[in-house]
C-alpha cells in the first residue's frame, strides 16, 4: 500500500524533470544564436570572418610550434621526405601525423610553401575588443584622401540623433493608438448605439489589410498637406496601423470586466466618462500594458514606414536605418551590426522588463467575489 | 446630456473609423499631380546670359536647396558630400542628399506619390527606365549647353537616351562609373612565386592550370549577396559575352533580341563553367554560391594565399582586409580577350543622375554633374571613376584606380553591364536566380537559361 503513492511520485517528479529538462534545451537552442551575436560583437573584424564566435571557447587546435622553409631541390612532384615522414604532396598539404602526435604540414603551394610541424594544444582566443560598440556609439571616422593629397578626417554621425529620433517616434506612436483604442473599445463594450456590431466587424476586418498597400495613397495626401517628413506624419501613420488591432485587443479585455463593477457605480449616478477614467482605465492596466510592449516594440523595430514617412536625412532618420546604414554601401563592415543588434535591444528591453510585472499583477484578482 | 455624449463618441468612432479607410483604401479615380513633368514649372532659359551652371557661379541661385536621393551611404555619402562642397560654397546652393539602404523601394513610392527628390543617382538604368517610360523624368537634353555633351564619349550619351511617352529624351547625367573587367591578384606573392600577368586567354587557363598543379585553387569566386545572390554571376557572364561574341549581339543580348538560349550565351555560360570548376575554384563549385561577393577575395591575403585569382569591379577594394596595400599587396590585370577579333572591350556599371523637378537651381546641379569636377575630390578618396573628358588620370588618389582608368581610356568599347540594362525582372531577378540555381547544381545549363527567356516581359 506504501509503495503505491511512492511511485506515483517519482514518476511525477521523473515527468516534471523530462519536462523541465526539455524546455531547458529548447531555451538554450533559442538563445545559442543570440550569445553567438553577443560574443561575436566584442571580436574584430578580421577574426570574425575567419573563425566561428565557438572558437572563443577552450577547444583542442593544431598550432604551429616549428616552421622551415623546405629545400628548394626538394622535387615536389614525387615522394618527399621531411621531418623524418615521406610523403607526396598531397600528403603534406593534408598533414602527415608522426607517431609522437605531431602533425607535419605544408602549408602554401609547391613554390611557397612553408612545412610546419603542429602540435594538437588546448586553445582559447580571448582577443576581444570593444572597438565595434565604439564604431557604433560614437560613429564610424572616415579618413578620406582629397584632392590636395591631404587626408582628411569625418566624423561619422554617432547614434544618440538616431535614438532621440526613435524615441520621439515611438512614443507619441505608442500612447496616441492606446488612448484611442481605450475610448473605442469601451464605447464597443459598454455603450448602445446604432451600428455598433458592424463599425466593429469593419474595424477587426482591417487587421488584414496589409500597411503596404496604403503607403502609396497616405504619402499622396500627406504632399498635399504638406505633412510629409515631419514627425506628426509617422505618428499618424502609426497610429492609423496600430488602432484595429489595438481596438480588438482591448475590446476583448474591456468587454469582459465583471458587469457588476459597471451597474453599481452607473447606480452611484457615475457618468460614462467617470467610469472610464476612474474604473475602466485602473483595471485595464494589464491589457494597456501589453499592447503598449506590442506596439512599442513594432513601432522601434519598423523601418519602411519611417523611411517613407519621415525619410534617411541624417537629422530626423531613426535608429533602424542607422543600423541598416552603418553596414557600409555594400555591406563591407557588416560586422558591426552584432554591437549594433545589441545596442538597440537594449531601450526595449527596459520596456518589456518594466511594464512585464503589470502582466503578472492582475488588478482584478480577487476585486470581486460572485 | 447622454445622448449628446453618445452622438459625440459615436461620431469620434466614425472620424476614426474614416481615418482608417482612408488610409487603407486606394483611390484609383484620382489623378496625382504630376509634380515631376517639364509642363509645370516652365524655366525661362533665353532670359539671362549663360548656361545655368555659370549663373550659379554668379550666385543667382543662392540660399536655394537641392533635394537628392540615391543608394549609396556611410562612407560614400561622406565623400559625395565632400565632392560637392566646393560647388556648395560657390554658389550657395544647398545640396541635400540622403541615402538609403532601400533605395529602390522607396523611390518608386515616392514618385508615385507626387514626393519625388529633385535629382536621384540610379545605379541601374533599367529602374529609371521604368519613371522615363511613365514620363517622370525631365529630359536633359532640353538645356545641357554643347560644352557638357561634348565632354564625354557619345556611348554614354547613348546608353542615357530612353524612350518617353513625348518620344525618347535624354533621361539623365552619367557622374560616376565602376570598371568590372579586372582580375585582382595578390602581388607580392604572385611576383615571389614566379607567376606571370596573362596577356591571353590561354595564358589565363595557363596560369589557372599552373596554380592548380602548384597544389592551390586559382579563382576565389563568391557570389552571395543576399537577396540579390548570384549577381557576380552576371558580370562574368557580360564579360565573357564581350570577349565571345561581336557588340551587336552583345547589345541585342541586353534588349532581349538575342535570347538566352542561342548558341552565343550558351557558349559563354560553358566557358564559364569550364572555369568555375572544383579545380579551379577555392572551395570547390559548391562552395560559390554560399560564399558572401566581399568575403570571396580574404583567402588571396592569407600567408600563404588559398586562392590567387579574383574578377570583380574596381569597388571592391574596399572589402579588402584593412593595411593591405595597392600595388604592393594587391594589383590587377585586364581580364584577357578570348576570341581576339572582338578587341578589348571594357565592361562597366555607372550611377546616373536623373531630373525629376525642373527648377533653374536644379538644372545648374545637372550641369555641374557632367563635369569632372564634381567627382574630383571622390577621385582622390578612391572607389570611382570618372566618364568626363576633363578629369585628369591625375586626379586618382592611386595607381590601381589611375591605371583602370587608363584601361577603359585605351579599350575598343565600353559596355554597360547588361543585367543592369535587362528589364528588372531579368536582371534583378531571373538572370541571378536561374546562375545561382545553375551553379549550386539544382538545374541544368538549358533549364536555367530557358527559364531566363521565359521570365523576359512581353
Amino acid at each position: 500500500m506504501s509503495k503505491k503513492p511512492k511511485s506515483a511520485k517519482t514518476k511525477s517528479k521523473l515527468g516534471s524533470l523530462l519536462v523541465n529538462g526539455i524546455l531547458l534545451l529548447i531555451v538554450l537552442l533559442w538563445t545559442i544564436p543570440t550569445i553567438g551575436v553577443f560574443v561575436s560583437s566584442f571580436r574584430d573584424p578580421f577574426d570574425i570572418q575567419t573563425s566561428g564566435w565557438w572558437s572563443v571557447f577552450p577547444h583542442k587546435e593544431w598550432v604551429k610550434i616549428d616552421e622551415f622553409k623546405p629545400a628548394d631541390d626538394l622535387d615536389r612532384d614525387s615522394v618527399m621526405k621531411i621531418a623524418g615522414v615521406s610523403g607526396t604532396f598531397a600528403e603534406f598539404r593534408a598533414g602527415i601525423l608522426k607517431p609522437d602526435g605531431e602533425k607535419v604540414t605544408w602549408v602554401g603551394n609547391k613554390r611557397l610553401g612553408m612545412i610546419q610541424i603542429q602540435e594538437k594544444k588546448w586553445v582559447t582566443r580571448t582577443k576581444f575588443t570593444l572597438d565595434n560598440y565604439d564604431k557604433v556609439l560614437s560613429g564610424k571616422k572616415y579618413v578620406i584622401k582629397t584632392s590636395s593629397g591631404a587626408t582628411k578626417e569625418f566624423q561619422g554621425d554617432n547614434f544618440s540623433g538616431a535614438l532621440l529620433n526613435s524615441l520621439t517616434v515611438a512614443i507619441p506612436a505608442t500612447v496616441i493608438p492606446i488612448l484611442i483604442a481605450a475610448f473605442a473599445a469601451y464605447g464597443f463594450a459598454w455603450m448602445q448605439f446604432p451600428g455598433r456590431r458592424i463599425l466593429f466587424v469593419l474595424i477587426v476586418a482591417l487587421l488584414v489589410v496589409p500597411l503596404q498597400v496604403a503607403l502609396v495613397p497616405i504619402l499622396k495626401d500627406y504632399v498635399k498637406l504638406d505633412l510629409n517628413g515631419t514627425f506628426l506624419a509617422v505618428w499618424l501613420a502609426h497610429t492609423g496601423f496600430g488602432l484595429p488591432l489595438a481596438t480588438y485587443l482591448l475590446f476583448n479585455y474591456i468587454s469582459g470586466l465583471p458587469r457588476d463593477i459597471l451597474e453599481s457605480a452607473f447606480i452611484d449616478g457615475a457618468s460614462h466618462f467617470t467610469i472610464f477614467m476612474r474604473l475602466i482605465l485602473p483595471l485595464s492596466v494589464p491589457a494597456l500594458a501589453s499592447f503598449a510592449i506590442f506596439q512599442f516594440l513594432w513601432v522601434w523595430n519598423d523601418y519602411l514606414v519611417a523611411l517613407v514617412f519621415i525619410g534617411a536625412k541624417p537629422d530626423v532618420q531613426v535608429f533602424t536605418m542607422r543600423l541598416a546604414e552603418i553596414v557600409g554601401s555594400r555591406g563591407n563592415d557588416w560586422h558591426l551590426l552584432t554591437a549594433g543588434a545589441f545596442v538597440s535591444m537594449v531601450l526595449p528591453l527596459i520596456v518589456f522588463f518594466s511594464l512585464q510585472r503589470y502582466f503578472v499583477r492582475g488588478l482584478l484578482a480577487g476585486s470581486v467575489k460572485g | 446630456m447622454k445622448t449628446k455624449r453618445y452622438i459625440l463618441l459615436s461620431l469620434s468612432l466614425l472620424l476614426v473609423f474614416a481615418f482608417a479607410l482612408t488610409a487603407c483604401g486606394q483611390k484609383p479615380t484620382e489623378e496625382t499631380k504630376p509634380a515631376a513633368t517639364e509642363e509645370t514649372k516652365p524655366v525661362e532659359t533665353e532670359a539671362t546670359a549663360g548656361t545655368f551652371l555659370e549663373r550659379a557661379y554668379a550666385g543667382e541661385f543662392k540660399g536655394t536647396a537641392v533635394t537628392m536621393t540615391g543608394p549609396f551611404t556611410d562612407e560614400d555619402a561622406v565623400k559625395f558630400d565632400n565632392s560637392v562642397k566646393a560647388f556648395e560654397d560657390a554658389t550657395g546652393i544647398d545640396i541635400q542628399y540622403e541615402g538609403t539602404k532601400e533605395f529602390e523601394a522607396t523611390i518608386s513610392v515616392r514618385v508615385e506619390a507626387g514626393d519625388a527628390p529633385d535629382i536621384v543617382d540610379f545605379p541601374q538604368p533599367g529602374l529609371l527606365k521604368t519613371f522615363v517610360n511613365q514620363g517622370k523624368v525631365v529630359d536633359v537634353s532640353t538645356f545641357l549647353p554643347q560644352s557638357s555633351f561634348d565632354n564625354y564619349n557619345q556611348s554614354w550619351w547613348d546608353m542615357a537616351t530612353m524612350d518617353s511617352p513625348t518620344g525618347s529624351i535624354v533621361a539623365g547625367v552619367w557622374q560616376r562609373f565602376n570598371a568590372k573587367s579586372q582580375v585582382w591578384y595578390p602581388k607580392d606573392d604572385f611576383d615571389a612565386a614566379g607567376y606571370q600577368v596573362p596577356e591571353t586567354w590561354d595564358d589565363l587557363v595557363a596560369l589557372s592550370d599552373q596554380i592548380a598543379a602548384d597544389g592551390d585553387k586559382p579563382w576565389c569566386v563568391g557570389i552571395e549577396s543576399g537577396a540579390a545572390t548570384g549577381w557576380p554571376a552576371t558580370d562574368w557572364m557580360e564579360d565573357i559575352m564581350l570577349r565571345t561574341t561581336s557588340l551587336d549581339n552583345y547589345d541585342k543580348w541586353t534588349t532581349g533580341d538575342l535570347p538566352f538560349s542561342s548558341p552565343e550565351v550558351k557558349n559563354a555560360l560553358s566557358l564559364l563553367t569550364t572555369l568555375w570548376d572544383d579545380k579551379y575554384v577555392y572551395g570547390g563549385r559548391e562552395a560559390i554560391v554560399t560564399t558572401f561577393f566581399g568575403d570571396a577575395p580574404t583567402p588571396m591575403f592569407d600567408e600563404p594565399p588559398k586562392c590567387w585569382l579574383h574578377k570583380q569591379g574596381n569597388f571592391i577594394t574596399s572589402f579588402f582586409p584593412a593595411g593591405v596595400q595597392a600595388g604592393v599587396d594587391y594589383d590587377f590585370f585586364y581580364f584577357p580577350p578570348i576570341d581576339t577579333q572582338y578587341g578589348k572591350p571594357y565592361l562597366v556599371a555607372g550611377d546616373i543622375m536623373a531630373m525629376f523637378n525642373d527648377r533653374p537651381e536644379v538644372r545648374a546641379v545637372m550641369e555641374f554633374f557632367t563635369t569632372g569636377a564634381s567627382v574630383k575630390e571622390w577621385l582622390a578618396a578612391g572607389g570611382a571613376l570618372s566618364p568626363h573628358k576633363d578629369a585628369s588620370l591625375d586626379w586618382y588618389g592611386d595607381d590601381v584606380e589611375r591605371g583602370i582608368a587608363a584601361l577603359v581610356a585605351q579599350s575598343t568599347a565600353v559596355r554597360f553591364d547588361g543585367s543592369d540594362l535587362m528589364p528588372g525582372e531579368v536582371g534583378a531577378g531571373s538572370f541571378w536566380k536561374a546562375m545561382t540555381d545553375y551553379f549550386s547544381g539544382s538545374i541544368d545549363m538549358d533549364t536555367a537559361l530557358s527559364e531566363i527567356d521565359a521570365s523576359w516581359p512581353h
